[in-house]
């Protein structure tokens, strides 16, 4: 069901999946082109997670997905505060909140009050920033255009990197942005990931795929992580 | 513990092409030194290369240069494993 949620700077979309009762994640989807290649396989997890009884909403961040704010107008602490009224939207009935976030997700959540917090493959916002930079020198490459590698630490109109045009405020801002760290948290990471986790799982990092992809597989194992992980709160 | 002799980044190289460009096991496995990359692979993209060498750098624990990156490491699937190889034993 595709739901709303009032914030400071206007209103949002947010789906909603799962009973009307109970515990409720909410999901923060990766940033940026990440959260196209990875949109479906998280909503095959919060589907997966309904079948276990416990709902969940996945807003939309203002600049993203159907917001009417420009990308370009957008920063981390609006995203913090947006991510924030969405939790305190689905809170209003007493439910308890448990937080689900992918990637960068994780770098949004950090003044969000939840019950507890679940990261698969967090991701520091400078990792971020160097990958899309990488990507737009790829390009410019390509096509045979100078672009300086300390651009988006002068001044100037917005750049636009992996097909977002983004401020030089926000890319500085992302780049000092590490994921939240508020307890209970749990990591789940890819095995082929050398960071440290409290578990690592089989699997393809979907977020580098250029084609939007899905493997339900392992979106089946995350949510019975995540369930298990939310009875272990709630216990 | 990280990869440290050459059968072990090979087969790093392999997995990494497979996860980032979506490619079936079979082609990777069939993939040899001499195989062309950047040019002959359709999936290998600008940012398709971008997406890989930062794959390989979690992967291995190194750090690559954008500098670094040109037309002869990424010619083909043997230059891709030497190049890897040499940063990942520096």
């Amino acid at each position: 069901m595709i739901d709303h949620y009032d914030w400071a700077g206007g209103r949002e979309a947010m789906l909603r999946f799962g009973p009307g009762t109970g515990p409720v994640v909410i999901a923060a989807m990766p940033l940026f082109e990440e959260a196209n290649r990875t949109r479906t396989f998280i909503v095959t997890i919060l589907r997966a997670l309904a079948g276990h009884g416990i709902a969940s909403a996945l807003p939309d961040l203002p600049g993203t997905g159907e917001s009417l704010i420009e990308t370009e107008y957008t920063a981390v602490k609006t995203w913090n505060i947006a991510f924030s009224s969405a939790a305190e939207r689905l809170s209003a009935d007493n439910r308890p909140i448990h937080v689900v976030a992918v990637r960068g997700g994780a770098l949004i959540d950090a003044t969000t009050p939840a019950a507890s917090r679940w990261h698969f493959s967090p991701v520091a916002g400078d990792k971020l920033v160097r990958d899309m930079f990488r990507a737009r020198l790829a390009a410019a490459k390509e096509s045979g255009e100078a672009i300086a590698a300390d651009t988006i630490d002068l001044p100037g109109p917005p750049i636009e990197l992996a097909g977002n045009r983004l401020s030089r405020a926000l890319l500085r801002e992302l780049e000092h942005s590490v994921p939240s760290d508020g307890k209970p948290l749990r990591i789940v990471r890819l095995d082929t990931d050398t960071l440290p986790a409290d578990r690592h799982v089989a699997g393809a990092p979907l977020w580098r795929r250029s084609e939007p992809g899905n493997d339900p597989e392992l979106a089946r194992l995350l949510a019975d992580d995540i369930a298990a992980w939310i009875a272990t709160c709630a216990g | 513990m990280l990869p440290d002799d050459i059968n072990e980044i090979d087969a790093t190289v392999r997995g990494v092409l497979r996860d980032v460009l979506g490619l079936s096991e079979a082609r990777v496995d069939s993939f040899r030194s001499e195989t062309p990359l950047f040019g002959g692979l359709a999936e290998l993209d600008s940012m398709a290369v971008a997406g890989m060498l930062t794959e390989l750098e979690e992967r291995l624990g190194i750090l690559i240069e954008d500098d670094e990156v040109d037309g002869e490491m990424l010619e083909t699937f043997g230059s891709l494993v030497r190049f890897a190889a040499a940063k990942a034993n520096r």
